[in-house]
C-alpha cells in the first residue's frame, strides 16, 4: 500500500478509539491487582456482563443510552463487590501474589470466568443480540469516516479516567482506597476499613469493565463470548503499561490500539491480534517492569 | 448365605442386566450426532434432526427396528467432536454417525470413522478437504465449497467486476471458501485478489481493513467467516465509507440468521451461495418453512436446517433398503450394509435446489452428493430479514477438483 498520511491519520484514529476500550478494561485489572495484590482472570466475563446489562437497559427498558451506561455500571459493580465479598475474600485474606492463596486466587478466577459464562448462557442465550445505538451521521476528516459511537467512546472514556484520578487522589476515600493498595496491615492499623475499600476497588474496576462493555456494544454484537479477545488485549494493555500503574493501564491501551492498527496497515494484515503480544513482548525485553512500572514486588 | 452362594447370585444378576440390556439394544438401529448447539439455531436444528428420528420411530420404525438416536454438542470445537465421535463410536456402538456442523470438526471425524469403519454423513461442513481424504465411510449432503466458489466466481465476474477484496476468518470453512473463491476468480476471470487479510474469529475491529479496501477502489469484498464476525464486517464496512454499489459478498455462512438480524440495514444486498433458500416457492419448501416456523419458532428456516432435514430423510431410505441384523456380533457387518445403503442413494429430491446421489467409489466425485447451490440475496436486513433468489446452478460433478 502506497504511504499517505491521511491512511497514517486514519491509522492512528482507530487505534486510538479501540485502545481506550482496551485502556479502560486494563484500568480495572490494575486497579484490582494494585488493591488486592491478584491477577483476575474472569475480568472479561464482567466485561461481557456489563455489556448484557446495558444491552437489557437500552435496548430491552427503553433507558437512553448515557444512563444505560450508569446503570450498567452500578449493577455491575455491585456484582463485582458480591463476588469479592463471596468468593475472593477468604482467599485474600490468606495473602495474594505469589502466596498458595495467590495461586488459588488465579485459579478461582479462571473457575469464576467459566461460572458467569455459563450464568451468561442460561440468562441471554449463545446468540450475539445486535445493540444498535442511532447517534447520527459521522464524523467525516477529508476521506476518513468515523462513527459518532467511536468519538463518545473516547470522550466517555476520557471522563471515566478523570472521574477516577479525582476520586483517587482528590477525595477521602480515594486515599483510603490508596493506602490500602499501599500496605493492608499499615492502613488498617490507620483505622481504614480495609476489607470495604477491598470490596470498594474490585466494585469500582468491574464498574469500568460494564463501562467498556457497553460503550464497545454499538460497534459490535453482544455475546457469552465476548470477553477473551478483550481480556487478552486488556492484560497486554496492563503489562505494556507496567501492571499496576493506573496511568500505564491507559497509555498501554492505545499504545497496544495503535500498534495493532499500524501493523496490520504497513507490515501484514493478517491476523492483527499478534501485533499486540509482539509489543508487549518488545516493552518486556526493554523494560520488563513495563513502561510506568515499578520494580516487582515479590508478596510473600 | 455362604460366600459361594453370595458370587453365584451375584454372577446370575449380572448375567440377567447384562441379558436384558442385550435384549434392549438388540433391534435397534443407532444413531450418533455431534453437532454445533451453541447458537439459537444450532439447538433448534439439532432437535429438530432428533425430533424427526423420533417421528420415524412413532409411525413404526425402520423395517420394524427403532431408532435410539444420542445427540452431543461438539460446540464447534475439533477435540469435542472428536470426543464426541469415539464416545459415540465406542461406548454407544453406533451404526452410524451424523455430524458435524463445523468443518474444522467434520474433517478430523473423519479420520476416526474411516479408521473404526463407521459411515459418517454430514449435515452442513463445506470444506472440500473433507471428501477429499479418500474415506469411503463419509458422505457430504451439503454442497461442497468448490461448488460455491465456482458459481460465485461465476456471478461476481460476470456481473460485479474482476477487482475483489478478500477478508477471511481463522475457521476452516471460512478459509476454504475464501482460497476456492480466489481461484476461481484465477482461473475463470485471470483476477488476481485486490486485497487479502486473515482475521480471527470474534474479531471486533475490522476499520483498518476496511480503509484500506476503500482505498484500493474495489468492486466487491468478499467476507467469509462465522456468522457474528461476518455481520460485523458488513456494519464497519459501511461505517468507514464503503459505498453500497461495491458489492458484498459472503460466504455461505452468510445464510444463518444472525447475519441479517446483527448487520440490520448493513446486510441489504449482501449475495452468497447457499443449499437452500427460504424464499424458494416449491410447495415442499413452503411446507418445510411453515412447519420450523410452528415448531421452533424460526422466521426463515436458512440450509442449515434444509440439510438436516434432508439428512434425516436420506439416511430413513437407506436404512430402509440395507439388510441389517442388529446383533453385537454383526456390528462391523451392519456399519457395512449401512455405508453401502448410503451410497446407493440416487436422485434424491427434497429440499435441496437439486438432486443428491451418492456412489461407491471414495472419492469426492461420488460423496458430494448435492452440486445445485443457490445464488442468495438479501432484500431487507433484520430479524424480519427478507431474501431472494438470484440463481439455481447445478455444477459439474469434476467440478474445482485439480
Amino acid at each position: 500500500m502506497d504511504f499517505d498520511f491521511t491512511s497514517l491519520f486514519a491509522f492512528i484514529l482507530f487505534g486510538l478509539t479501540i485502545g481506550v476500550v482496551y485502556g479502560i478494561v486494563a484500568l480495572g485489572i490494575s486497579l484490582i491487582y494494585s488493591g488486592l495484590d491478584i491477577v483476575h482472570f474472569a475480568h472479561g466475563e464482567i466485561y461481557m456482563f456489563g455489556a448484557f446489562f446495558g444491552l437489557v437497559f437500552s435496548e430491552h427498558m427503553g433507558v437512553p443510552y448515557p444512563l444505560a451506561i450508569l446503570s450498567a455500571m452500578v449493577c455491575t459493580g455491585l456484582l463485582g463487590i458480591v463476588i469479592e465479598r463471596v468468593f475472593y475474600r477468604r482467599l485474600t485474606r490468606a495473602g495474594g501474589g505469589y502466596t498458595v492463596a495467590g495461586m488459588g486466587m488465579i485459579i478461582c478466577g479462571f473457575g469464576m470466568s467459566v461460572v458467569l459464562q455459563n450464568i451468561a448462557y442460561l440468562s441471554w442465550g449463545a446468540d450475539a443480540e445486535p445493540f444498535p445505538v442511532d447517534l447520527g451521521e459521522p464524523f467525516q476528516f477529508g476521506d476518513i469516516s468515523l462513527p459518532k459511537s467511536y468519538g463518545l467512546t473516547a470522550v466517555i472514556a476520557l471522563l471515566l479516567m478523570a472521574v477516577l484520578h479525582f476520586f483517587l487522589k482528590k477525595t477521602k476515600i480515594g486515599l483510603a482506597v490508596r493506602a490500602v493498595a499501599a500496605n493492608k496491615d499499615i492502613a488498617f492499623l490507620m483505622g481504614i476499613n480495609v476489607p470495604l475499600m477491598i470490596s470498594l476497588i474490585f466494585g469500582l474496576a468491574c464498574a469500568l469493565a460494564a463501562a467498556a462493555g457497553v460503550l464497545i456494544g454499538p460497534m459490535q454484537s453482544v455475546q457469552v463470548e465476548m470477553g477473551y479477545l478483550m481480556l487478552m488485549k486488556a492484560f497486554a494493555a496492563a503489562v505494556v503499561g507496567g501492571f499496576g500503574s493506573l496511568p500505564g493501564a491507559i497509555v498501554g491501551g492505545l499504545l497496544v490500539g495503535i500498534f495493532e492498527n499500524l501493523g496490520a496497515a504497513y507490515i501484514s494484515p493478517n491476523h492483527k491480534d499478534i501485533y499486540a503480544f509482539l509489543l508487549l513482548i518488545l516493552v518486556l525485553m526493554v523494560r520488563p517492569s513495563g513502561l510506568f512500572g515499578v520494580e516487582v514486588r515479590v508478596k510473600a | 448365605m455362604t460366600t459361594t452362594t453370595k458370587g453365584i447370585t451375584a454372577l446370575l444378576a449380572a448375567g440377567l442386566v447384562t441379558g436384558l440390556a442385550a435384549t434392549a439394544l438388540a433391534g435397534e438401529i443407532r444413531i450418533g450426532v455431534t453437532m454445533r448447539m451453541v447458537s439459537e439455531n444450532g439447538q433448534k436444528y439439532g432437535q429438530m434432526v432428533v425430533d424427526e428420528f423420533d417421528m420415524i420411530n412413532k409411525a413404526g420404525g425402520i423395517n420394524g427396528h427403532t431408532l435410539d438416536v444420542t445427540l452431543l454438542n461438539d460446540e464447534c470445537k475439533s477435540d469435542k467432536g472428536v470426543a464426541n465421535a469415539n464416545k459415540l463410536i465406542f461406548q454407544e456402538k453406533i451404526h452410524l454417525l451424523v455430524g458435524s456442523t463445523c468443518s474444522s470438526v467434520s474433517l478430523p471425524i473423519v479420520d476416526v470413522t474411516a479408521k473404526t469403519k463407521v459411515p459418517q454423513i454430514i449435515p452442513h461442513s463445506t470444506n472440500e478437504k473433507i471428501t477429499q481424504k479418500g474415506s469411503a465411510w463419509v458422505f457430504r449432503v451439503p454442497v461442497s465449497g468448490r461448488y460455491y466458489a465456482g458459481v460465485n466466481a461465476k456471478y461476481v465476474g460476470e456481473n460485479i467486476g474482476k477487482k475483489i477484496a478478500y477478508l477471511c476468518a481463522a475457521d476452516a470453512a471460512s478459509q476454504n471458501d475464501c482460497e476456492a473463491m480466489q481461484a476461481q476468480m484465477k482461473s475463470q476471470f485471470g483476477a488476481e485478489a485486490a486485497y487479502v487479510a486473515q482475521v480471527q474469529e470474534k474479531e471486533v475491529d475490522f476499520r483498518t481493513h476496511m480503509q484500506k479496501i476503500k482505498s484500493a477502489g474495489v468492486d466487491g469484498i468478499m467476507i467469509a467467516a462465522l456468522a457474528e464476525t461476518m455481520a460485523r464486517a458488513l456494519v464497519q464496512s459501511y461505517e468507514a465509507g464503503i459505498p453500497a454499489s461495491v458489492n458484498r459478498i459472503g460466504s455461505s455462512s452468510a445464510s444463518n440468521s444472525p447475519v441479517p438480524a446483527i448487520a440490520g440495514d448493513a446486510a441489504k444486498g449482501v449475495f452468497f451461495t447457499a443449499a437452500y433458500a427460504a424464499a424458494d416457492d416449491r410447495p415442499i419448501a413452503r411446507l418445510f418453512n411453515e412447519m420450523v416456523r410452528q415448531r421452533y419458532g424460526i422466521h426463515a428456516p436458512d440450509h442449515d436446517f434444509s440439510q438436516a432435514y434432508d439428512l434425516v430423510r436420506i439416511v430413513e431410505i437407506a436404512l430402509g433398503n440395507a439388510d441389517l441384523k442388529l446383533d453385537s456380533a454383526n456390528l462391523a457387518a451392519d456399519r457395512t450394509a449401512i455405508r453401502d445403503a448410503i451410497a446407493n442413494v440416487k436422485g434424491y429430491q427434497g429440499l435441496a435446489s437439486g438432486p443428491i446421489s451418492f456412489c461407491a467409489e471414495a472419492t469426492p466425485q461420488c460423496r458430494d452428493g448435492n452440486r445445485t447451490a443457490v445464488l442468495i440475496a438479501y432484500t431487507k436486513g433484520g430479524k424480519d430479514y427478507v431474501t431472494e433468489v438470484l440463481a439455481r446452478v447445478t455444477m459439474p460433478v469434476d467440478f474445482g477438483l485439480k
